[in-house]
């Protein structure tokens, strides 16, 4: 598409009336072209004022309590309802965590290289291969500076449907405290896992469970609360099993 | 105008979806009076007005990971996920209407609309009302059958019997020039 067929079709995309194949074009141009986007943003401040003339009107008083009380309920009831036709991966997750856990000996040496985690998660990949988990990507952490640390990121990339799900485990002896786990695109799209927390002997795991696609996402980075980077990884598909 | 950056949309959204109830309340702040005052215009009175608040945000939560900042600002996409759900409340309404009628009921009793209380007008609703004036009636409607309708631009041509990349035109239009005169009233 060009920039003037794009620029014709700019308030179509922003106010959702915009077939989708051509939504679709619209997006991926919009990606690689600046003049587009400032056009974009202009026509968005003009839908935004538009919403303020047209509707704004002060809500009730109580409105508010009403609906986070709607949410706390939702909350309570966590993982939300996620539609019926959906399936769940939530038992090949768990099945995961314990598999993997197992199989890096967690609770056992301490010697271990970064070497053996690798084989580790290429070992897992063929784990989830036989549970019937296609999809299935993996890395490994290298820690940034000199710090002793080692771990895996496992993606599962969920068929049409099913839910995603991304699971990470590391180990940093002396490490304490909380670090983010953010997986990264290479188009600058970032999706956050559940916060790591570091128990006595530096292990962590935490994971994630998405409607969202993971399959853009090839890359993993640890960050301490300070902002550092403590790790980073490339998830690559192609991981070969090792003995 | 408060304006935010991509990545505060961002961020709140992804506080939102790790139930941080700070988050919640912002995003209520931000975005209530708009989503109520959307239902009060689209379905005519406060109780669904209210309804449709109560449902946008449970439905803003259970989306909230799929919120992507590089695909449009949190506005809009708060206000079509808002508009959406009118578009279904209006399409049952119409069911409910037939379905009454078949059966020899009056239909929707409370035709009665708006809120009870006026609206406190903040001064950029206010600025933003006035910037409307500057609108051409043929822009409006275009512009309020795309937003409040989700038409097509196909389709807003046929409705208002014009060719459609007139209708193209006065949408886009209406949007530049809504803030354009927002400029010129802020410089007065
Ligand atoms: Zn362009």
């Amino acid at each position: 598409m060009r920039c003037d067929e794009v620029r014709e079709v700019l308030a179509e995309h922003l106010l959702g009336t915009l077939p989708e194949p051509e939504d679709l074009e619209v997006r991926g141009h919009l990606r690689g072209c600046a003049g587009c986007r400032r056009e974009m943003a202009a026509l968005a401040e003009g839908v935004s004022l538009f919403s303020r003339a047209a509707h704004e009107t002060a809500p009730p008083e109580g409105l508010k309590e009403r609906v986070l009380s709607v949410l706390e309920e939702e909350w309570a009831q966590q993982p939300a309802p996620a539609g019926a036709a959906r399936k769940w991966n939530w038992m090949a997750a768990a099945a995961a965590i314990v598999v993997l856990a197992g199989s890096l000996g967690w609770a056992a040496a301490a010697d271990r290289r970064a070497v053996r985690y690798e084989a580790d998660a290429a070992n897992y990949q063929n784990f989830l291969g036989v549970l019937g988990g296609e999809n299935v990507r993996v890395g490994t952490l290298s820690p940034r500076g000199s710090r002793d640390l080692h771990g895996s990121v496992v993606l599962y990339d969920a068929k049409a449907g099913e839910q995603s799900w991304a699971l990470l485990l590391v180990r940093a002896p002396g490490m304490e405290g909380t670090a983010d786990v953010t997986l990264s695109s290479s188009d600058g799209r970032t999706i956050r896992l559940h916060e790591l927390t570091f128990e006595a002997g530096g292990d962590a795991s935490t994971w994630l469970v998405t409607s969202s696609s993971l399959k853009p996402y090839d890359r993993v980075a640890v960050t301490a609360p300070d902002g550092t980077q403590i790790a980073t990884g490339t998830i690559s598909g192609e991981r070969t099993p090792t003995g | 105008m408060r304006s935010r950056d991509p990545g505060s949309d961002a961020a709140l959204m992804r506080a939102f979806s790790r139930r941080e109830p700070g988050a919640a309340e912002g995003l209520y702040e931000r975005y209530a009076s708009r989503i109520y005052g959307l239902g009060i215009v689209m379905l005519g009175n406060d109780a669904t007005a209210q309804d449709l608040v109560q449902d946008t945000f449970v439905k803003l939560w259970r989306s909230a990971e799929r919120y992507e900042p590089s695909r449009g600002k949190l506005d809009t996409w708060v206000l079509l996920v808002a508009r959406s759900l009118a578009i279904d409340a209006l399409r049952r309404r119409v069911l409910d209407a037939r379905s009454l009628q078949a059966i020899g009921l009056p239909g929707e009793v409370s035709g009665e609309p708006g809120p009870e209380e006026v609206a406190e007008t903040a001064d950029l609703a206010d600025r933003a009302r006035r910037a409307m004036v500057s609108l051409s009636d043929g822009q409006r409607a275009a512009l309020e059958l795309a937003y409040f309708g989700g038409k097509t631009s196909a389709e807003v041509a046929e409705m208002e019997g014009i060719p459609l990349g007139t209708a193209k035109t006065r949408i886009r239009t209406a949007l530049l020039r809504l803030r354009e005169a927002m400029e010129e009233h802020r410089e007065v």
